[in-house]
């Protein structure tokens, strides 16, 4: 009897995970062309991916479908990976609550207690396509604080929805904090102080094991154990910037905007090793002052920077609209295929959860995004989004939202 | 039957009508061997030409997309004195024909767009104020817009002429039909009930009056001109309106009345889109455009997407305009007039057709700016308006490379700073090359002739040693 | 014995001690280098003065003795004095916003500010002067910086009638509007001048036959209608009225201003912006044919460049400053004046702005415009000889020939070159700035 109980035990199947069967579970989806976003580029015409657990358990050329797995076909779909976009602000809903100045710096301040899971805009983006997102605060003081990476998941607890909390530090270098007015930090000379200060007093407790309760996550940035996504623009600023955060102090940073003549610096910027996040401007002709609508983005990626991906700098371009960064980089001068790179692995890469997300490839969160067609034409709409494995945008159920 | 004169006279003097008539139109006193053939009617008309200055230009080689779908490859289309003469293949180009090579390119019509502001540099009247040389005006060329409404007025994109700018004086005549305030639902209203009232009874008159010549004609006095100017369909009543509640009300007043309205927005159409379509109405909007419903309300409402697609499919014509209606160089880009095609393909992303996405940037609003006998298609008798592309003109990436208005190259992407860097065009692999026969070397001829055109050139792109010097605080 | 000597020194030294001031009396300027204008560069100079003009000029010319001689030092130059045809120096006071052509900068001038000798100090020896204010403020004045009363200033008026054509439809109507109320004035004039000759015509009928008429007149009343009675007596009433001397209808000043640009006596100084101002000119203009030239004030990024060729085409006169532009959206310098006067325009130079330190700089700053393409010798005739001609008192002014006004500029150098200086300024014969005759 026992013996037999045993055998039957283990003929049953494993237990599935407790989801939903008609928008989760594991499902294998076929499509007619597959752009996987590895580092070896594989592109699969047609492709297929198997999803397991919320995880990616295949990608490559269509296979029989193990049993047990829903079969989705999307012979006329495009997939890539969800999009990653690591400078926005619609995290609170709107615009509000996005810059909190209490001193002239403030590491201590996390952008966590103002999310908004699951606010309007944040469906936005998900019906967009765009998965993963750094929320930050803004740029009204040299330090604004921690910010926080989550996905865009409609109706799912918080701890399913972020990633990293804190995700990474906030810092604007240059060009709208010396808009504030104040009694420090008004000109470039004051706030390269303040953030140099505040630095070094992190050292300094890091150094004497000193706790110091506003200095604790910021010392996390010194041990590299978080990034750090800096504000700057102009062609000093990035200058600046890069020199503070990598040659300086030794860190994980990436440079955000590098909007107006920043571009022309961009090789300084590459020597100094330092990944270069830019958006929302991706074109310069006013500063760059030479008569040309100069392709800033293009500009960077061909000065060599080391790390180049793309931003929206939410809202100030709607998230929804962040592929479109990319058409117009390629548009003014860069290559489409490497600026589609931009908004996925790239960006993943430059704050280091590449291990989960920005690629298609076994192992990574099934964060997936089904198009009509080219992913930067604007004319190509979205059929599907995953994340985790869970179909998070169906056209057919849903309609058409973007 | 028995005829009076015989058969043979019926005969001859048929033949003689026959012959006599047309003879006589050709022959010229002199020309005594210039028979009634098709030579001799090419000759007089060449004679009567000649008078006129003549301006020929044509563009070789091209895929012409003529804006109704269809295309010819590898085709030709040759215009004379601005207006399209002819489109196909083996054309006739006569001597001083002002030629372009295009093989390899698309020519498209120029493109139109129902709204703008700042294109033509001057301010509300163009043909005094225009400023034929604005960059704004050089950037919506190489964009690929040739016509627009600026200042309700119908205008051509003439680069350096002042001449001939204003195709239409008035486009639109602006009514206010809003929820919002009730005083011009009633004004309106009862504006046009005049106004429809004295027109039945002018039509009555004017049957009336037949019979009895004395009968006076019905008074116009207190009859608003432009609502019967509305009615009489010689202006179009622009209204703009974005919600539901407006644009029924907007749609139920036209077909009541008559009268097609022009819906500049129409945010919420989408939810009422059958009722504007048996209305006739136009919409000018901006595929783009975001709204959010109010949460209180349980009906449908806010923007979508398929705005475009749905209003379209309901019979209303859609004219698209971008979000920014003027150039806007500050960096943030896809938004402006230098992205018309960008905001149609939206449309298109919506569900709009790609032809009917195409004819709301040529076609729609050129109907609404009343001259679709001139622009918006390549046809002939049009004027020769059009944009010669290195790609699809809805494709992301596609530039102008050559821009034409009324027959004359306006704008060459190669030869203006602001795009000229980006994919440059390889002369070199269009150009036919220098045909040698055996024995024979390049003149030195050809190779000073060469340098002058280096020298000429004054945008020499060669700057890259001054990048980073000059830079601005 | 030593007396004796000492007299013969005296008499002998004589000539040369007597001051150089020439009040009537001849006086001779020797100079290394004499920018003529009219004829070029002239070495070793010698110019020869009478009763402020300019009797003679030449190469190494010998001089009577008796003649004072003024010998300039080594490397100096002379030029003629410069013409700075367009400036309100001196002046203040706003104007109109209209069309106000009849009124004359000369009826403001006010010769007792200090404007006027710190022009002369920068070598300025004649003024074109205009009226304050935007759309047609009036006609401008050629002065000599120096007078008692603004008539000893005026060297000539009604040099140039100022008019601002902008691109609106306000400013074009101002020119056509004017022609149209001239066409108007001409036509009445022409109706008031045929009905005094029809009068005078019926005047000597009557005198003639006068009791033939009247025997017809009696006989005709009889039988006429009532209605000719009365045309009969209002033509007798008309000869009655009618003067025996014509008496022209009034032509307002505002009108006259537009009948002398048609004929000719008066040239326009438009003034621009940018090519599309230019264009909706000409076509303001229509087809008017007047005398006319360009201010074409030169800012950062003008675009007037683009319509060189046309102006150059014309000949016409341009009035800019000594001024590097930039090609709009570059940092690339562009010199306008250089380029328009290559097109074939003739280039008049004016000074930066009107203040005294811009007056100062003006032969520095064109250096600075030579030194970037402009032909060196266009440039000295654009600030002496060209705007003359504009100002149409070229007969007597902006070069150094014989009977022109002695206006002469004493310089320690190269004109155009940073570090000359201003050595002396003669107008009319007399030194009025430096210490030349020292």
């Amino acid at each position: 009897m026992l013996a037999l109980t045993l055998a039957l035990l283990l003929c049953v199947p494993p237990a599935r995970a407790l989801t939903d069967e008609s928008t989760g579970g594991d499902v294998s989806i076929e499509v007619g062309k597959l752009l996987a976003l590895d580092d070896q580029n594989h592109v699969f015409q047609p492709g297929m991916i198997w999803v397991e657990d919320g995880k990616i358990s295949y990608v490559g050329a269509p296979r029989a479908t193990p049993e047990g797995m829903r079969r989705l076909s999307y012979p006329d779909a495009w997939a890539t990976p969800g999009l990653v976009d690591l400078h926005t602000h619609i995290h609170t809903g709107g615009w509000g609550d996005i810059n909190d100045m209490v001193l002239a710096v403030n590491p201590g301040l996390r952008v966590a207690p103002t999310l908004r899971p699951a606010n309007a805009l944040m469906r936005r983006a998900c019906v967009s396509g765009v998965t993963t997102l750094f929320g930050i605060p803004g740029s009204g003081t040299n330090i604004s604080g921690f910010g926080v990476l989550y996905k865009t998941k409609d109706d799912a607890p918080y701890e399913r929805t972020v990633l990293a909390e804190p995700g990474g530090m906030k810092v604007a270098q240059d060009s709208n904090p010396q808009r504030r007015s104040g009694d420090l930090g008004l000109t470039r000379a004051g706030m390269g102080w303040i953030l140099e200060y505040t630095n070094r007093r992190a050292l300094r407790a890091m150094e004497q094991n000193r706790f110091d309760l506003s200095l604790e996550q910021l010392k996390r940035v010194h041990k590299k154990e978080l990034p750090v996504l800096i504000h700057t623009a102009g062609s000093d600023g990035v200058v600046n910037t890069a020199r503070m955060w990598r040659v300086t102090f030794d860190t994980r940073s990436v440079l955000s905007h590098g909007s107006f003549d920043g571009w022309k610096a961009a090789r300084a910027v590459a020597e100094m090793g330092m990944p270069v996040n830019h958006g929302p401007r991706t074109t310069d002709y006013p500063w760059g002052r030479n008569g040309r609508m100069n392709g800033s983005a293009s500009e960077f990626v061909a000065a060599g920077v080391p790390n180049f991906s793309l931003n929206t700098d939410s809202g100030v371009i709607p998230q929804e609209e962040f592929f479109l960064q990319a058409s117009m980089s390629a548009r003014y001068g860069a290559n489409p295929y490497e600026m589609l790179r931009a908004l996925t692995i790239h960006p993943a890469k430059a704050f280091g959860i590449d291990d989960r997300v920005g690629s298609l490839e076994i192992g990574k969160d099934a964060d997936i995004v089904l198009r009509s067609g080219d992913p930067l034409d604007p004319r190509a709409s979205i059929k599907l989004v995953m994340i985790d494995g869970q179909i998070e945008y169906d056209r057919e159920r849903d309609g058409l939202l973007f | 039957m028995r005829y009076p004169i015989e058969p043979k006279a019926w005969i001859a003097t048929l033949f003689a009508l026959l012959v006599a008539a047309p003879a006589s139109a050709y022959w010229t006193p002199g020309d005594d061997d210039k028979k009634s053939s098709e030579d001799a009617e090419d000759a007089e008309a060449d004679e009567e030409d000649e008078e006129e200055q003549e301006r020929w230009f044509a563009a070789v080689g091209g895929d012409v997309h003529d804006g109704s779908g269809g295309v010819l490859r590898g085709a030709t289309l040759l215009a004379k004195n601005g207006k399209i003469e002819e489109i196909g293949y083996d054309l006739y180009i006569p001597e001083d024909t002002e030629t372009l090579d295009v093989s390899g390119y698309q020519i498209w019509p120029g493109l139109v767009s129902a709204a703008s502001s700042g294109l033509f540099g001057g301010s509300s009247a163009l043909e005094d104020t225009v400023d034929p040389f604005n960059r704004s005006m050089v950037l919506a060329l190489g964009s690929g817009i040739t016509s627009a409404v600026q200042s309700n007025q119908a205008g051509k994109l003439k680069r350096g002429e002042i001449e001939g700018i204003v195709m239409t004086p008035k486009v639109f005549t602006p009514f206010s039909y809003k929820n919002s305030d009730p005083r011009t639902k009633t004004g309106l209203e009862k504006k046009l009930a005049e106004a429809s009232a004295y027109r039945r009874e002018y039509m009555q008159w004017e049957e009336d009056v037949k019979k009895d010549k004395d009968l006076k004609a019905p008074s116009k006095k207190g009859i608003d001109g432009s609502t019967l100017e509305v009615l009489a369909g010689t202006t179009w009543a622009k209204f703009a309106a974005d919600s539901r509640t407006d644009l029924l009300g907007i749609a139920r007043l036209a077909q009541r009345y008559g009268f097609r309205p022009v819906i500049e927005g129409c945010t919420e159409g989408w939810t009422v889109a059958d009722e504007l379509g048996r209305a006739g109405a136009f919409a000018i909007m901006t595929p783009r455009g975001r709204k959010t419903k109010s949460e209180r309300l349980v009906r449908d409402g806010g923007s979508s997407i398929e705005n475009a697609a749905i209003l379209h499919g309901a019979g209303v014509q859609i004219a698209i305009v971008p979000a920014t209606t003027s150039i806007s160089l500050n960096g943030i880009v896809g938004r402006d007039m230098m992205h018309l095609p960008v905001e149609a393909g939206f449309a298109i992303r919506g569900g709009l057709p790609e032809q009917a996405a195409l004819d709301a940037i040529t076609r729609v609003p050129a109907r609404l700016m009343r001259v679709e006998h001139r622009v918006g298609s390549l046809e002939v008798g049009k004027d020769c308006d059009l944009i010669i592309t290195d790609g699809d003109v809805l494709h992301y990436q596609t530039f102008v490379q050559w821009a034409v208005v009324e027959g004359k190259v306006v704008y060459n992407k190669e030869e203006e700073l602001f795009f000229a860097h980006i994919r440059p065009r390889p002369e070199a692999a269009f150009a036919p090359e220098a045909k040698l026969d055996a024995g024979e070397t390049l003149e030195p001829d050809d190779q000073e002739a060469s340098s002058e055109e280096e020298e000429s050139g004054e945008d020499d792109s060669d700057d890259g040693d001054d990048d980073g010097d000059d830079d601005e605080r | 014995m030593n007396l004796t000597l000492s007299l013969l020194a005296l008499i002998a030294l004589a000539p040369s001690a007597l001051p150089a001031r020439s009040s009537g009396g001849l006086l001779a300027l020797r100079v290394d280098r004499a920018e003529t204008i009219a004829n070029g560069t002239m070495e070793h100079a010698v110019i020869l003065i009478e009763d402020g003009k300019i009797v003679m000029i030449g190469e190494d010319l010998p001089i009577d003795r008796g003649i004072p001689v003024i010998d300039l030092p080594a490397g100096w130059i002379v030029l003629p004095g410069l013409v700075n045809c367009y400036s309100r120096a001196g002046m203040d006071g706003k104007g109109p916003s209209d069309s106000k052509p009849e009124l004359l900068a000369s009826s403001v001038l006010y010769p007792a500010s200090e404007a006027y000798p710190e022009v002369i100090e920068a070598g300025i020896t004649t003024l074109g002067q205009y009226p304050p204010g935007n759309g047609i403020p009036g006609q401008a004045v050629a002065v000599r910086p120096q007078g008692d009363t603004p008539e000893s200033m005026i060297v000539a008026d009604n040099v140039y009638l100022k008019v601002i054509l902008r691109a609106t439809k306000a400013s074009k109507k101002r020119i056509s509007a004017g022609f149209k109320k001239l066409d108007e004035y001409l036509e009445k004039e022409k109706k008031n001048r045929e009905k005094w000759d029809a009068a005078q015509e019926k005047k000597k009928k009557k005198k003639k036959s006068s009791k033939k008429k009247k025997d017809d007149d009696d006989d005709d009343k009889k039988d006429d209608d009532d209605k000719k009675d009365e045309d009969e007596d209002k033509k007798d009433d008309d000869e009655k009225d009618s003067p025996d001397v014509y008496e022209p209808i009034e032509l307002k000043p505002e009108v006259k201003a537009f009948k002398d640009l048609r004929d000719g006596s008066l040239d326009a100084l438009v003034s621009i912006s940018k090519s599309a101002d230019y264009l909706h000119f000409l076509d303001a203009l229509g087809e008017e044919e007047i005398g006319w030239s360009l201010r074409i004030p030169l800012t950062r990024e003008i675009d007037i460049f683009l319509v060189a060729d046309k102006i150059g085409e014309d000949g016409r006169r341009v009035v800019v400053e000594p001024t590097l532009s930039l090609h709009p959206g570059t940092m690339r310098a562009r010199n306008i004046a250089a380029e328009l006067s290559r097109a074939g325009a003739k280039l008049v130079l004016v000074p930066r702005s009107d203040s005294l330190k811009s007056h100062k700089a003006w032969l520095r700053h064109t250096g600075e415009i030579v030194a970037a393409g402009l032909d060196r010798e266009t440039a000295l005739r654009a600030m002496t000889l060209e705007p003359a001609e504009l100002m149409g008192v070229e007969d007597r002014i902006g070069s150094l020939e014989e009977g022109k006004d002695a206006n002469l500029l004493i310089v320690n150098g190269d004109p155009f070159e940073p570090g000359t200086s201003i050595e002396g300024v003669m107008l009319e014969g007399e030194f009025v700035f430096g210490e030349v005759n020292q």
